[in-house]
């Protein structure tokens, strides 16, 4: 198996934020949400790498912990968008029938929905209250539709080719053959659904942040940014504040772009094209 | 001895009830290639699926039932009703399109080794299969490939063993050489000759190719329009054939040197939806009268061993 470009490059930047965000928290006592540590507004130094901000927060450390936040929380959501999906996709898509049609009337309504006032206005009504969990919850409940209804029309097309009928003619059950016949095939599908479920939780945590309906004491990408523009950092001269967040999830959204495409590219010439 | 018990199989369409098999009465012995041959739409497909026991909507088995050559654990027949149990071990089937009979996805050897039958470790059947593949003449190799890496013949040989590697009783083959070149085509038959007499197994081959049956089949079934015409030693029924649809069938066949014009059965089979009576040749056939018109001749036995259902054998 040999890597291409593209997922290499993906997989070294993804490899950097997971492992410096992981196992950098180890080095440090302090709480970086914890307000007035430092004095306020230091410039980059050894000590700050990334200098103090207004509210007296070291902004490296406070980057580190909302990259390792922010990906916990795209993790954690996409494993349970991705593993409902394939539930339902599977099954509804290599069952069919009735049950297909009443799980899809479901999954649709979900997809009719536009996700994002919803949870502008989820997030108003728990404004102040929500925690991750919760957050993490609705993400997912608005989630997995999108992938379901992948998962789905891909089974209905495997369920009728002839390798299909070769295994129910093997004597095998209905349950062997979604698992052994249909998931290989949607399998590095899911892969690349599951990176991009974890853009989308990322991208719509932060958004959330930056509006202020998030929790936005906690460190994430969008949270510090929220803060930054709540003190007006560009105009105080915090450059650090605000770039050094965006910088961060715009790289992070590029390796995870770069490995999702380079898997799918990887998964394509083992099938035999290209 | 296998016996298929005035079998009746039929499709659910949106049109309505249409029977595909139509009283199929027979007694197969076992041990033999029984070749079974027939115009598109006659209902030697159906046949096949029936006697694999693969019935679900929209086929459904309205009458009749198979008896198998074969006995379960407790010492009685396996019929119709409880073969899917022994799918694979005592009874498989080679697929029409073994182009797309392997999942593309998944490696040749995992595909062998997921059968849920094999209770044995996993590197033992593995090499075993890698044994059994040599003998089929295909690199051992050949199993650690995907389905695309190999040729079409190459496919089917894998399609082969696979069906094979339990030693069933019985074989059900619906057209395995139709997509494949005359000389892969031979290879694969050759296979199936040696294969069934090593094992002493049953195999059911379909196949429009007349040729094909007259080299390989012990004992032929021609059918038409639903119903069993003819059934014998493969001999018997190519040169001496009793129904009047047979000798025409055969007629109709080149010859290498022959300069004479070939004739056709003229004319189209009945459509199964109408109201069928009388024999269902009759509109062909050259020696119909009105007898045959109104009246179905049965399936009987002339010659020992050689069954034929006209009203004219005799006269003929």
């Amino acid at each position: 198996m040999k890597l291409n470009l593209r997922l290499k490059i993906g997989i070294t930047i993804l490899a950097v934020f997971t492992l410096s965000s992981v196992f950098l928290p180890f080095f440090t006592n302090v709480d970086p949400s914890e307000q007035g540590t430092y004095f306020r507004n230091i410039p980059m130094s050894w000590k700050h790498p990334l200098g103090t901000n207004s509210l007296g927060q070291d902004i490296f450390w406070f980057l580190i912990f909302a990259i390792r936040n922010s990906l916990l929380l795209g993790v954690a959501v996409s494993l349970c968008t991705v593993f409902i999906s394939l539930i339902v996709g599977l099954s509804a898509g290599y069952i069919g029938g009735w049950f297909d049609r009443a799980v899809m009337l479901f999954t649709d309504s979900l997809i009719a929905i536009p996700t994002f006032p919803i949870l502008i206005v989820l997030g108003t009504l728990v404004r102040g209250r929500t925690n991750f969990v919760i957050l993490g919850l609705i993400l997912v409940i608005f989630g997995w539709a999108w992938n379901a209804r992948m998962v789905r029309s891909m089974a209905l097309s495997i369920r009728e080719r002839e390798f299909i009928s070769t295994a129910r003619f093997s004597g095998a059950s209905t349950l062997d053959i979604i698992l052994k016949e249909v998931f290989p095939y949607v399998y590095a599908y899911m892969v690349v659904g599951f990176i991009n479920s974890i853009l989308f939780v990322i991208n719509t945590e932060a958004a959330l942040a930056i509006i202020g309906l998030s929790k936005v004491e906690i460190p994430t990408l969008g949270s510090i940014i929220f803060w930054a523009l709540n003190y007006s950092a560009m105009f105080v001269g915090q450059y650090t504040w605000i770039v050094a967040p965006v910088v961060a999830t715009v790289l992070l959204f590029l390796g995870l772009f770069l490995t999702s495409t380079g898997y799918n590219e990887l998964f394509a010439a083992r099938r035999g094209h290209s | 001895m296998i016996k298929l018990n005035n079998i009746v199989a039929s499709y659910t369409t949106v049109r309505g009830q249409v029977t595909a098999v139509d009283g199929v009465n027979l007694q197969v012995p076992s041990g033999y290639i029984v070749g079974i041959a027939g115009e598109s739409g006659c209902g030697k497909t159906t046949l096949l699926r029936v006697l694999y026991g693969d019935v679900r909507f929209p086929l459904a088995l309205e009458r009749g039932s198979v008896q198998y050559d074969f006995c379960d654990d407790n010492g009685q027949v396996v019929t119709s009703d409880n073969i899917r149990g022994y799918w694979f071990k005592r009874i498989s089937y080679i697929p029409q399109t073994s182009m797309n009979s392997l999942n593309p996805v998944i490696r040749i050897r995992k595909q062998f080794v997921d059968f849920r039958h094999s209770k044995k470790e996993k590197a033992e059947v593995l090499a075993e299969v890698r044994a059994y593949v040599k003998d089929l003449g295909l690199p051992p190799e050949a199993i650690d490939a995907y389905p695309h890496q190999l040729s079409g013949g190459m496919r089917q040989r894998v399609m082969v063993a696979m069906a094979t590697f339990f030693k069933p009783d019985i074989i059900l083959a619906d057209e395995p050489t139709t997509a494949l070149d005359v000389v892969v085509q031979k290879g694969i038959l050759l296979l199936l000759m040696n294969l069934q007499e090593q094992m002493k197994n049953t195999i059911f081959l379909v196949t429009h190719d007349m040729g094909v049956h007259y080299q390989i089949a012990h004992k032929m079934l021609i059918m038409y329009a639903a119903k069993a015409v003819e059934f014998g030693d493969s001999g018997a029924v190519f040169e001496e054939s009793l129904h009047p649809y047979t000798r025409m069938l055969i007629e109709s066949l080149p010859t290498v040197g022959g300069d004479r014009m070939r004739q056709g059965v003229r004319g189209r089979p009945p459509s199964l939806w109408d109201d069928l009576h009388g024999c269902r040749f009759a509109p062909r056939c050259p020696l119909a009268t009105e007898l045959c018109r109104v009246e179905e001749p049965a399936l009987k036995e002339y010659r020992p061993g050689h069954f034929t259902a006209c009203h004219y054998v005799e006269s003929s």
